[in-house]
């Protein structure tokens, strides 16, 4: 079990991640964009198209102007995503120094690191709260849970469990991985040689916590691109046909004795 | 594609009740259409609504403007409403013997 | 049309086109049994051809942003007719044809098998949505539902189920130009009927010219306008005279709009794009200006040049060597804001001073063509008072009648009324008196349903009404 999931799965993940949105991607080529199908007002250049695309990405500006109260859950929930996974790659590469190596004239190893427990846990926490408003939302609000598959609610599941579990680690110190453990186990599996899990202290034993939420979380990444989870690649594809500019013909009427 | 009886007569019509063949049309076929479009008796008024679309249709082959038609059948708008209830693109016309008018109407 | 019953639930369907509108279109009707492969096969065709399904298909998270800003929704308060919910009739099909996740879990991810029943509401859902795209204005992805609803709807062509309205208005775009039947002898005895109206208000005639040989500009006005909207020919043909414009209305290609646009691209809207490019090289066109008619403008300003697929005098392989086409409105607004045009929004027929008159933008318009400023320049210009809607512009409600959804048979017609509920709350808050429409299938709907349905009675016009009412000649011209 340990063996699988610890030292074969995560390199079948790694393959089945980068391929399936590989495959996906390559998938929504196949078809061209017919005709030019853009929404108006135009952007007037392609430089304000990629600026108006990256902004919606960046502030969710749809959903804050049409849904409030679906902003306040969804771009909450996807800044502490990104925080988190920017954390956890950072966090565990740099063991927490990583405010002290940006800063290092300013900020302290110590601080540093006690900075990067903080905001690990703020954000965790306001991640699994945002999450299970949107669960309830999807539940509750009677225009979404009618378009709502099992899948939408099991999607939504899965996370919570990823985060609830992280969040446990984090909360409860006698279950919390230290970052060299989880830095070792990551460097083994990317030097293609895999060590074992983190154990917890007192015990001895393998950190089931843990073992859950790594497991929990190659789930994800396996399905991430076969289902609307690739909705972040999504958005910059589709985007891409209805925001482009359209060169107007010049006005003025041929042979008109009143002319412009 | 539906078979009506208008007048002892079975009449091909399409899914508005629009007879197929507008060559097949006659007077007697308009009386018997009328009833169904909420026109009970076709009087002088009526006659001189459905003769000129009929005949504007014979030239042109289609269905007059509405604003022709009123002037130059001599009543508002309103009258013809009044006439014919269901209106002049769809009642006028149906007991005219006109395909239904097409497009954006 | 008697109703049909899918799973207990009634289904609302336009009447269908019958056998002989069938042959008149060149479509065979496939028999029941062998419908739902058939459609499968389109839909396969579709998503391999067009990168616009595939991504609706592949990118919506049911956020539920859509539903509440889809007037069909607002109106009806069924789920199909949540933006996400329709095309999700198509893309339970998809995911379980043509994607991993449905074909391994199933009904887990919301995969379903395509049967008559899938069939049977595509072809009452996706003639129920009016092809606005405000849900694709306001998706956090831009996911434009209007491109599901097309493909469903031309699948659903490919098997033989066209509504009525649709089928006949594009057989007789086959046969006459044009989706109203014209012919030339109508053109020319409405022109002479509208040229003496002119005469009697303005003291001096104008002419429409018809198919005249070398005209430098070809006006194509909406078909519809033969039938229902007199001063809108007579506003554009105002335009053209007091520019002193050698213009001609063509006989063979009498049609603004485009019904391929909305339920058949590859032959119906092809026609008239064919159609087109003839008549500019017949009559030796150096410019291509078209009337009012929203989906149609969206037709003719974006799909024309990539559709235009073969090589005739005119049509310019190349875009800048193409006869430019244009819109009305763009030209008009051009004359306006270089003070060209002299007028006097005081002396208008159509909008006497003491009446305030709203602006109902186009969907088309102002989230396909970009119309929204040039509308608004040439309307402030001509009429004493203007009276905004709220939201307006690209956020603007759709009329409830758009991409043609205009049946009367009467279930059809009670749904044209509940899609059109908001855009009728919208026009009440103005309190205007006169409602400016500038689109054919608005006007249509308005005329339809506004005083009928809504007990709503407010003068309909459209735009380019008001500029030639308010033009100020002198004399026979103006130069």
């Amino acid at each position: 079990m340990e063996l699988f999931v610890g030292k074969i799965l995560p390199y079948i993940t790694v393959a089945l991640l980068l391929g399936g949105i590989t495959w996906r991607i390559w998938r929504w080529m196949i078809g061209r964009i017919v005709h030019n199908i853009t929404l108006s007002p135009f952007p007037s250049s392609w430089g304000a198209a990629v600026a108006w695309i990256l902004w919606q990405i960046v502030s969710f500006w749809n959903i804050f102007k049409f849904d409030k109260p679906l902003w306040v859950g969804a771009w909450t929930m996807h800044v502490a995503l990104a925080s988190i996974f920017g954390g956890h790659v950072l966090g565990i590469a740099t063991l927490g120094n990583q405010f002290h190596l940006l800063l290092p004239w300013i900020v302290t190893e110590a601080q540093s690191e006690a900075a990067s427990n903080a905001l690990g846990t703020t954000f965790g926490l306001i991640f699994l709260v945002a999450l299970l408003y949107l669960l309830y939302r999807r539940f509750a609000v009677e225009k979404v849970r009618v378009i709502s598959a099992p899948s939408d609610y099991l999607h939504l599941l899965l996370l919570i469990l990823i985060v609830g579990v992280g969040d446990y680690m984090r909360v409860f110190h006698a279950v919390a991985v230290e970052y060299e453990a989880a830095r070792d186990f990551m460097l083994g599996l990317i030097l293609f040689h895999p060590g074992p899990m983190p154990v917890i202290h007192e015990t001895g034993l393998i950190n089931w916590y843990f073992f859950v939420h790594f497991l929990a979380v190659q789930i994800m990444l396996i399905i991430f691109p076969f289902s609307k989870l690739m909705h972040p690649f999504g958005i910059l594809w589709n985007r891409w046909i209805y925001n482009r500019p359209y060169p107007e013909p010049p006005m003025g009427l041929p042979g008109v004795k009143l002319k412009l | 594609m539906a078979m009506i009886n208008i007048g002892g007569k079975q009449v091909e019509v399409d899914e508005d009740g629009f007879i197929q063949d507008p060559e097949i049309w006659d007077e007697e076929l308009a009386k018997g259409i009328a009833p169904l479009e909420e026109v009970n008796e076709l009087t002088e008024d009526h006659w001189k609504v459905v003769r000129y679309i009929r005949e504007y249709y014979l030239r042109t082959g289609v269905a007059p403007m509405i604003r022709m038609l009123c002037k130059n059948s001599g009543f508002t708008l309103k009258q013809i409403y009044e006439l014919f209830p269901t209106g002049p693109a769809k009642g006028a016309c149906k007991i005219a013997g006109l395909p239904k008018p097409t497009g954006c109407v | 049309m008697p109703k049909k019953i899918v799973k207990g639930q009634e289904l609302s369907q336009p009447a269908r086109a019958s056998a002989r509108v069938l042959k008149r279109l060149y479509v065979r009707e496939i028999p029941d049994e062998e419908k739902p492969a058939e459609a499968l096969k389109w839909l396969d065709y579709y998503r391999k051809d067009r990168r616009s399904l595939v991504m609706a298909m592949e990118s919506c998270v049911k956020c539920g942003v859509c539903a509440n800003e889809c007037h069909a929704y607002l109106g009806t308060k069924d789920p199909n007719n949540i933006p996400a919910g329709r095309a999700d009739l198509m893309r339970k099909v998809y995911k379980r044809y043509f994607t991993v996740q449905g074909r391994l879990f199933g009904n887990l991810v919301g995969a379903e098998d395509i049967t008559m029943d899938t069939l049977e509401k595509w072809f009452s859902y996706y003639y129920q949505c009016t092809e606005c795209r405000r849900c694709g204005h306001v998706c956090p992805f831009g996911i434009d539902t209007c491109e599901v609803t097309m493909a469903g709807r031309e699948i659903l062509w490919g098997i033989g189920m066209i509504p009525d309205l649709q089928g006949a208005a594009s057989a007789a775009v086959y046969e006459r130009g044009n989706q109203g039947n014209m012919t030339k002898q109508a053109l020319i005895e409405t022109h002479d009927f509208l040229s003496d109206e002119i005469e009697e208000e303005r003291g001096f005639r104008m002419e429409f010219p018809v198919d005249k040989p070398n005209s430098d500009i070809l006006y194509v006005p909406s078909s519809a306008d033969y039938l229902l909207n007199p001063e809108t020919l007579k506003g554009a043909c105002q335009f053209f005279e007091y520019v002193g414009a050698n213009w001609t209305i063509s006989s063979h290609m009498t049609e603004a709009g485009n019904f391929g646009l909305l339920t058949e691209q590859h032959s119906v809207q092809r026609e008239l794009v064919e159609r087109l490019w003839r008549t500019v090289a017949e009559l030796g066109i150096k410019k291509i200006v078209f009337g009012e008619c929203g989906h149609g403008w969206r037709a003719w300003k974006m799909y024309t040049p990539t559709l235009t697929d073969y090589a005739i005098a005119g049509s310019g392989y190349d875009y800048h060597n193409r006869v430019p086409i244009v819109h009305i409105h763009d030209e008009v607004a051009a004359y306006v804001k270089m003070g060209k045009l002299k007028l006097n929004p005081r002396d208008n027929r159509l909008a006497p001073v003491g009446k305030s008159i709203t602006l109902h933008d186009p969907c088309n318009y102002c989230r396909a063509c970009n119309l929204i400023q040039n509308l608004r320049v040439n309307l402030y210009a001509s009429v004493p008072e203007v009276r905004e809607m709220t939201p307006n512009g690209e956020k603007n409600f759709c009329c409830g009648g758009g991409s043609a959804v205009l049946y009367d048979d009467p279930e059809m017609y009670e749904l044209r009324g509940k899609f059109s509920l908001k855009k009728v709350e919208q026009i009440k808050a103005t309190g205007a008196d006169i409602l400016c429409a500038p689109c054919s299938i608005c006007k249509a709907q308005f005329y339809g349903v506004l005083k009928e349905y809504h007990h709503l009675d407010i003068p309909i016009q459209g735009l380019i009404d008001f500029v030639g009412a308010a033009l100020v000649f002198k004399g026979h011209r103006q130069i």
